[in-house]
């Protein structure tokens, strides 16, 4: 069950517009690392994970994604706001302009459609909080590649939040994996998946 | 080139600010103690955070209308009162 805070978690108050922007940052909506695949990854890996820590880590770190999908709409609304058709010529926004006009259309930078391909969820907690892992490096560098094309104070304060939160989720996905290692049979942790495989954990001897 | 941002800010963006600043510290806590359930430091400190942000959050539903569904209504459902979040209050 899910309930919806009428709030973003880190404010957006973007002032001016900016459609050229606004097509890069729709990238971190709809594209390969961006927050809709961050959250569907981590909201459905979660129902095979092992561990009670790692099942409240998902849910909640997925939970967050949300919001931060959401603040990413709003940076592109707020940037896309009371457009002439001048400044989406002058912005090169015609592609999604003829598209989508001004609506929030989850797609990456290069105007491919999300797909579920950008994820894995593999039932298996090694493999998958691997991935998760690796997938907040590479939104953290996506946002990095954002702020290089930021001008605006106002949208590098929300993006710089967002590339925070991108570390501080690939610590808790570290501490996750050492979590689960630490319980199983360390000779031999990666020749069983410890959700399918339930006797790899090391219970004294388990019945083989 | 200078990098201060100009913030004009509305008394309930204000306000709102500080709520979500409070209840940022809290979920960051939240989210440590899904690794560290034992520590009870971070317990105290993360319910000190929540508890800050109580009265805040008292006083802006009193002023602007609800942030969640969970209060009661009384006549008029101000739910859907502007501005949603990815709005600003010049656009209502």
């Amino acid at each position: 069950m899910f309930v919806y805070e009428k709030r973003l978690q880190y404010p957006v108050n973007i002032k001016t517009t900016n459609p050229k922007l606004a097509k890069i940052i729709i990238t971190q909506y709809g594209g390969p690392d961006g927050e809709l695949g961050a959250s569907l990854r981590y909201l459905s890996q979660r129902f095979t994970m092992p561990l009670p820590e790692l099942k409240g880590t998902l849910t909640d770190i997925g939970t967050e994604e949300l919001g931060h999908l959401e603040m990413i709409g709003a940076i592109v609304y707020q940037l896309t706001k009371n457009l002439t058709v001048q400044q989406i010529k002058e912005g090169g926004f015609e592609d999604y302009f003829v598209d989508h006009t001004t609506g929030i259309y989850p797609q990456s930078a290069s105007g491919a459609p999300f797909t579920a391909a950008y994820i894995q969820s593999k039932g298996d907690p090694i493999t998958d909080l691997h991935e998760n892992m690796a997938a907040e490096q590479k939104a953290r560098t996506t946002y990095d590649n954002i702020l290089r094309f930021c001008d605006d104070y106002d949208v590098k304060d929300a993006i710089r939040f967002l590339r925070e939160r991108e570390v501080v989720h690939y610590q808790r996905f570290g501490e996750n994996l050492r979590l689960l290692t630490d319980k199983l049979d360390e000779k031999n942790y990666y020749a069983f998946n410890p959700s399918f495989d339930k006797k790899c954990f090391n219970k004294r001897k388990p019945n083989r | 080139m200078s990098e201060c941002a100009v913030i004009k800010m509305t008394d309930r963006e204000m306000l709102l600010k500080k709520i979500s600043t409070y209840k940022f510290a809290a979920l960051d806590l939240q989210l440590y103690l899904d690794t560290h359930p034992d520590d009870e430091n971070t317990i105290n400190k993360m319910n000190m955070f929540k508890e800050k942000a109580a009265p805040l959050v008292e006083k802006y539903e009193k002023k602007y209308g609800p942030l969640t569904k969970s209060e009661t209504e009384m006549n008029n459902w101000s739910w859907i009162k502007a501005p949603w979040p990815w709005e600003s209050e010049d656009d209502c």
